[in-house]
């Protein structure tokens, strides 16, 4: 694919909002600023960054990208969906009885998922896996894994962490989407105010912080990817919803947004869903 | 049952390429040939079960086919969520290994009691249970459990398990017979069937001749066989080294109540409780009536009312 601008890119990830604003409407599902958070992160890797064939979905030339904090699918839906892997109708039926499209993602409905997720700190260990076996090949594939904040609350995470790092899993890399919220709180406070960039980089990982909201910082970051030679990466991206009224909430994890909320945010961002609706 | 273990791992890696082997930092010098052998297919995760077990969902998703090893309550319990959201779930063919099943580390404390492998194994959608009884049948099962498409959980035991003799060769998800008899059966599974075999034997000096079969796949449950012992005999004894939840006989006995084969139904095992007080495997099988005096004992009584 060729490579787009940095406006480009900006005008994808608020298409890619307004998209999930609607999805989460229609859908009348919550979960919303969890999908919204790490969008600019999702369009920085699926528009330039990612090796993928929407044509040809198991290549096994691809790169690796695992949502590992399944309950924000649908902005990884959405780009899946722009993309060609699968129609953009689909969209439409997010979160309905017998869709392929449920609100935690199944790679049996939707085999174009690298795996079902849904349940924390399951994703990085199955990447050290694949990416174990890859570089077993002689293949030189990357594999990505977007975790949340709250799920770095989980000790199986500093399982896999330590085991990338001891075996120098240099094409590793983790972004965390650092969006400050968990499901009843604030993920700093809960975590006692310790350093996320700390914690990988004493797990023996190259880590840096950036403002996963600013379409530049993200290019630039997974730029520089690998951090370091021999050691797994990993950018703890602070990252906003991109819908002012929606920040900092952790309402906002829960809130099925009203028609009101859709019309609302769709003008602040500036863009269209990129699906019609049918209801 | 582990050094056959681990020379059937040699044999299956011999001929998959694709074979790997992945400890939880267990197996002292168990493995040694493996990994003078094929040192780029053996990894040591450490400490780590939930690592060990989503690292194997990551290799499998690539094509590979991990065996992934440890204790086997640590090998179970523990990891379990990791067992059923990247194995299981996504019905990726990683062999689970849990040594020790049952209550072989009695004597270690409760945490090493894994009188719940079974159980928690077969809640499993799609996984398939094995419990072999002796070292002969664990290499003979091995190969077959290589071809699955999905998921496995095998029970070995510890060291130095008597041979268990039997006409035919084990075939995964069919009961094998092991005695001939009438009336009463008796079902076994993991290394049980050694104290059982030996119990059908003397029971024939007195004349008395139960038939046994050895249920080493415990999931998918062979019910055709137990259609066929439903015919046979009268009653059913089944022994297990393991929770009456969930386990060989929960199973059989849920057959039975939905299908409606009339046969008596008994049950000799450890009950449902953490088994405090450092007790030896054998003082277990005594108290609870699964040793081979025990065995002996249900048989006659069964034998009678059978009459």
């Amino acid at each position: 694919m060729e490579s787009m601008n940095i406006e480009a890119l900006e005008k994808k990830a608020r298409e890619i909002r307004a998209t999930c604003v609607q999805m989460a409407c229609d859908g009348k599902v919550g979960h919303l600023s969890s999908s919204l958070s790490y969008v600019d992160v999702l369009v920085a890797l699926y528009y330039g960054w990612l090796k993928v064939f929407p044509e040809d979905p198991g290549n096994p030339g691809r790169d690796r990208f695992i949502l590992s904090k399944g309950h924000g699918c649908s902005s990884l839906y959405v780009v899946l969906a722009d993309l060609g892997f699968f129609p953009k109708s689909m969209l439409a039926e997010y979160n309905r009885e017998d869709s392929c499209l449920p609100n935690h993602p199944c790679m049996h409905t939707l085999p174009v998922m690298e795996m079902s997720s849904g349940s924390l700190g399951h994703g990085l260990g199955v990447a050290t896996g694949m990416l174990y076996g890859l570089r077993l090949r002689g293949s030189g594939s990357r594999t990505v894994v977007l975790l949340g904040d709250g799920e770095c609350n989980e000790g199986s995470v500093w399982e896999s962490a330590a085991f990338a790092a001891a075996h120098k899993l240099e094409r590793l890399l983790a972004v965390v989407d650092y969006n400050g919220i968990q499901a009843v709180g604030h993920s700093d406070e809960i975590m006692g105010h310790t350093s996320l960039e700390e914690k990988f980089r004493s797990f023996g990982w190259a880590a840096r912080t950036i403002d996963g909201s600013d379409m530049k910082s993200v290019v630039a970051a997974l730029d520089r990817v690998p951090f370091k030679k021999d050691k797994p990466s990993a950018i703890i991206a602070k990252t906003r919803t991109g819908v002012s009224f929606m920040e900092n909430d952790v309402l906002w994890h829960y809130r099925k947004p009203s028609e009101e909320d859709r019309v609302k945010a769709l003008a602040e961002l500036n863009a269209k869903p990129i699906y019609g609706r049918t209801i | 049952m582990r050094r056959a273990f681990a020379k059937a791992l040699c044999a299956a890696a011999e001929k998959d390429p694709d074979v790997m082997f992945l400890t939880g930092d267990m197996g002292f010098q168990v493995f040694d040939e493996f990994i003078a052998k094929f040192s780029r297919r053996y990894v040591n995760v450490g400490i780590a079960e939930a690592q060990l077990v989503s690292m194997a969902s990551g290799l499998a998703k690539e094509g590979f086919r991990p065996v992934i090893y440890s204790i086997a309550s640590f090998m179970t319990a523990r990891p379990f969520e990791q067992i059923r959201v990247c194995v299981a779930y996504p019905d990726l063919p990683v062999l689970i290994v849990g040594a020790g099943g049952g209550y072989a580390y009695s004597s270690s404390g409760v945490t090493h009691h894994a009188g719940d492998d079974l159980a928690l194994m077969s809640l499993l959608p799609g996984m398939t249970v094995v419990a072999p009884c002796d070292p002969a049948e664990l290499a003979l099962l091995l190969p077959q459990l290589m071809t699955l498409d999905g998921p496995a959980y095998m029970r070995i035991g510890m060291f130095g398990e008597p041979e268990v003799p039997a006409a035919e060769p084990p075939v995964l998800g069919k009961a094998r017979l092991l005695a001939q008899g009438e009336k009463v059966a008796v079902l076994t599974t993991g290394d049980l069937a050694a104290a059982a075999r030996e119990a059908v034997e003397e029971l024939h000096k007195e004349g008395i001749f139960p038939l046994l079969y050895h249920f080493h796949t415990v999931k998918p449950l062979d019910t055709a066989a137990l259609e066929s012992i439903s015919v046979k005999a009268r009653a059913m004894i089944v022994l297990e080294e393991s929770s009456p939840v969930g386990g060989l006989a929960a199973a059989i006995a849920n057959w039975l109540a939905a299908g409606g084969c009339k046969i008596g139904f008994n049950r000799s095992g450890p009950p449902d409780l953490f088994l405090c007080g450092n007790p030896s495997r054998a003082t277990l099988a005594k108290r609870f009536g699964y040793d081979k005096r025990g065995i002996m004992d249900s048989c006659r009584r069964a034998w009678q009312q059978a009459d």
